[in-house]
């Protein structure tokens, strides 16, 4: 295995344990609120959780992409940090096209 | 859009679990069946219920990218830089979507789904790959251990620009219909890019969760995205899909194969239809 691939092992795994987190977290969160509602619970609670679940879902990939460029900096990989910093531009430009 | 109840995200959890798991068995992602039965089952608007189905292939795609996490099967370089086109594509779409009409919307979810119809039956070959651990990569391509054939898998990028337009209509098509995109991108890959089947799969899977982001931020942000129904759809779609896993070993694929393009031929034509009736 030459150095490149195992800076590519050491990236995968943190991408993993972000992925992890961030579809755990987001999950939880619509279960929650979900049963909150079933239970004929459905007050703020539940209100809150469920754009928070979809909010956590939504900025996982994003931190995805973060930690990828972090990543690369540290990798000195210039070409990727700006490939990757050119979908994060992407991504920031989805939102001011939904916002504004 | 029909009213928010319970009962309704009920219906939308079990449809989603339906998707998510034949979606899984087939190779294909939840969202050209969730899709068409929102729209064509429940009589959400086909933007609605694109905008639900991108948050099960977010879900989707992290859920199955952690897992794969650490078996280099992933080609992250190839991904990021295919990720450029597939979300400049993805923003596109997202924008589109906001300005076409319902039923050309549904025009092109019709013609989508026959080809994913097509795609289905036909069997793409594995080849391109070099059964040679010390071969040379390239900065692009990639190596892993192929457990089936017993070796370590290399394999080189060829016809880069191709890969690069593929991924921008599979990005467009992705925001604009709410399906993943890999049926157009994992096919291109394999027969024309050189990357071995299962390598374009998993970095296919990886890449449509930042592409669907994309799109769903922007539907998101103009109200057609309801956190009520995205959350029994993705809840649905995960467990549809851990169930797949376990079922699809057992299954015959042909006849699931079979059965799926006879659903979306029937899709197709029921989106022809109402997109010229009434």
């Amino acid at each position: 295995m030459n150095p490149g691939e195992r800076d590519a092992e050491h990236l995968e795994l943190i991408i993993g344990r972000v992925l992890r987190l961030g579809t755990a977290t987001s999950s939880t969160c619509f279960a929650a609120g979900l049963s909150l509602m079933i239970l004929g619970r459905g007050g703020a609670l539940a209100r809150v959780l469920l754009p928070v679940g979809l909010v956590i879902l939504l900025a996982t990939p994003a931190a995805r992409v973060i930690v990828s460029v972090v990543e690369y900096v540290r990798e000195r990989d210039w070409l990727f940090v700006a490939l990757t910093l050119a979908v994060l531009l992407g991504l920031a430009a989805s939102v001011w096209a939904a916002f504004l | 859009m029909p009213p928010l109840t319970v009962s309704l995200a009920l219906i939308i959890f079990a449809a989603g679990v339906v998707a998510g798991g034949l979606g899984i068995a087939l190779g294909l992602g939840g969202g050209i069946l969730l899709v068409p039965f929102l729209t064509l089952g429940l009589g959400f608007p086909l933007k609605s219920a694109a905008a639900i189905s991108l948050t099960t292939v977010i879900a989707t795609s992290s859920a199955v990218a952690a897992a794969r996490a650490g078996n280099q099967l992933m080609n992250l370089r190839l991904g990021m830089l295919l990720e450029v086109a597939t979300v400049a594509g993805g923003l596109l779409g997202g924008i589109t979507a906001q300005m076409v009409a319902e039923s050309t919307l549904q025009r092109i979810f019709g013609f989508v789904a026959i080809v994913v119809a097509v795609m289905t039956l036909r069997r793409v070959n594995r080849r391109n790959v070099i059964c040679d651990p010390n071969a040379d990569p390239g900065r692009l391509g990639g190596r892993f251990y192929d457990a089936e054939s017993s070796c370590v898998i290399t394999y080189r990028v060829r016809r880069l620009p191709l890969a690069l337009f593929a991924s921008f209509v599979a990005g467009n098509l992705s925001s604009l219909l709410g399906i993943g995109g890999g049926v157009i991108k994992v096919p291109i890959l394999n027969a024309w890019c050189g990357v071995p089947m299962r390598a374009a799969a998993a970095t296919s899977a990886l890449m449509i969760g930042v592409t669907a982001t994309g799109g769903a931020i922007i539907y998101y942000g103009r109200g057609d995205l309801q956190a009520l129904f995205a959350a029994p759809a993705v809840l649905g779609v995960q467990l549809g899909s851990w169930a797949g896993l376990n079922v699809a070993e057992h299954a015959s694929v042909k006849w699931l194969k079979i059965l799926m393009a006879a659903v979306l031929i029937t899709v197709a034509g029921l989106m022809f239809t109402r997109s010229t009736g009434s």
